[in-house]
């Protein structure tokens, strides 16, 4: 099972990352949107995880990209700092899945993406 | 003979000229040096931060996930750990940690904080306490309070009370984030006062720790340091400490309005049988903000008792204060209402359009 995970902050990217490689899971990371976006078209990744404000593309344009325009039934994760509930309010009209509000806990990201997809190891 | 070149309103040597441009040509040229030379520089540091900015995360991400068995600094390969003597680098680690632990919950915040520990940066931020520069003190005390360390809190302890306001509004902070309620001991010796934003910043942080009785709020209450008062008016109002509902009373008496208002927004918030009586009786000794507050209170507590004060303020010769009064009276008491419309002026403009309007929305 693969999973694309698209944030800006490298921290945060490669916790992220590493929690699901933990889980068994083959994980694709980018910190641009239009990278991330190009890497959805070639690689069909199984779940999508994305950040809201990212460089060159946000997360909702990915949102929108995958599910209206490409037509994909990819499960999406937005990652929304505290205060962003218009923003969260927009991704879910535009077809995103399910958020996780930042601060976060790992842990719990990761039950959230075993509820759409599972893993190859058990926590 | 030379040959004589006109450029615009000068006549120029040809000599000179060539010379003039000669020193400009070169000075521009070095200016392209210089910018081409700063641009690689910058382009450089770029490349060198990202290239540790990857390491860090990569070093932080596998300490977020070590278990209790597994050493904190396993994920620490050999050129990080002789970066590790770069105090820039060490900065960076710093900076990146203090984002992770805000943008993180749960037990990988823990985690965090063992390997800031495990790798002696709270040394390097304790070091910031004593630099001169009031933003690396300030910085300093916030690294400390992000990553939990409480043992310094006795050098931030000294530092709430120091003469820049952005270090002490840091200390005290810091403080609350270790303590809570507690923490809020730094008022009982500030001699500085706590700006509006602060209050704002302290009733904040104080809203997610765990409830507790705050003993010390009566003796706040009658601190030298208006600001201190004030703040802890706030304090009762939002907690309801109701046991400090006489020293409250006493404070309509302060010199300060802002002191009586905040004072008054408590009583809103906390009337007693007693109250209308003691706002009233302080009503003269009020600026306007303390007046309408006052009138705005009796509305939910007077009773017929405050009518003939209330029929009084319509005399008053701000018109602010004469509506205020006449909604106040037209709620009180069915007799209020009958008493605005056979007043000495209720056939006059604009009164006979503002009784209306409290008629209607009594009416509503």
């Amino acid at each position: 099972m693969t999973i694309l995970v698209a944030e800006d902050e490298m921290i945060m990217l490669k916790t992220i990352e590493l929690r699901l490689k933990k889980d068994g899971y083959n994980v694709i990371a980018t910190q641009d949107g239009m990278e991330a976006l190009k890497k959805i078209e070639e690689l069909c990744p199984d779940l999508i995880i994305t950040d809201i404000m990212m460089p060159f593309l946000s997360g909702l344009e990915i949102i929108e990209t995958v599910k209206k325009k490409l037509g994909r039934k990819t499960p999406i994760i937005v990652l929304s700092a505290m205060g962003q509930e218009n923003v969260v309010l927009d991704a879910f009209q535009l077809g995103a899945d399910d958020y996780i509000t930042k601060p976060f806990s790992p842990n719990e990201l990761s039950m959230r993406v075993k509820r759409y997809i599972p893993s190859a190891v058990n926590i | 003979m030379h040959e004589i070149i006109f450029t615009g309103v000068i006549q120029l040597d040809s000599y000179e000229f060539i010379r003039i441009m000669f020193v400009f040509l070169t000075l521009l040229a070095l200016l392209f040096a210089f910018i081409l030379g700063f641009a690689l520089y910058k382009r450089r540091v770029a490349k060198k931060k990202k290239n540790w900015q990857e390491k860090i995360a990569t070093m932080i991400s596998q300490a977020i996930f070590a278990t209790e068995e597994e050493d904190k600094l396993g994920g620490i390969t050999k050129d990080v750990e002789k970066l590790l003597h770069n105090s820039t680098f060490r900065q960076y680690v710093i900076d990146e940690l203090i984002h992770a632990k805000k943008n993180l919950s749960g037990s990988s915040t823990t985690n965090l904080k063992k390997f800031y520990e495990a790798l002696e940066l709270n040394n390097d931020s304790f070091k910031k306490l004593n630099n001169a520069k009031w933003h690396i003190k300030a910085k300093g005390i916030q690294e400390l309070a992000i990553m939990e360390q409480i043992k310094y809190v006795k050098e931030i302890f000294r530092l709430t009370n120091n003469e820049n306001e952005l270090v002490r509004n840091e200390a005290q902070g810091a403080l609350v984030n270790f303590y809570g309620f507690p923490g809020l001991r730094f008022l009982n010796v500030t001699v500085h006062p706590i700006s509006q934003w602060q209050q704002i910043q302290l009733l904040n942080k104080l809203s997610s720790a765990k409830p507790q009785k705050i003993d010390a709020i009566k003796k706040w209450l009658q601190s030298p340091n208006e600001s201190v008062i004030i703040f802890s008016l706030k304090l009762a109002t939002f907690y309801h400490c109701f046991a400090v509902y006489d020293t409250v009373v006493n404070c309509l008496q302060h010199t300060s309005m802002q002191v009586k208002f905040s004072a008054l927004e408590y009583l809103k918030v906390m009337p007693q049988e007693d109250t209308p009586n003691f706002i009233v009786n302080n009503y003269a000794s009020g600026n306007k903000m303390c007046k309408l507050e006052t009138l705005d209170i009796l509305k939910d507590i007077g009773s017929q008792k405050q009518m003939l004060f209330l029929l009084k303020q319509l005399h008053n010769s701000d018109d602010d204060i004469k509506a205020a009064a006449a909604k106040t009276l037209a709620s009180l008491h069915p007799m209020g209402a009958a008493c605005l419309k056979t007043h000495l002026f209720a056939d006059e403009n604009p009164w006979k359009a503002i009784f209306l309007q409290i008629e209607n929305e009594r009416a509503a």
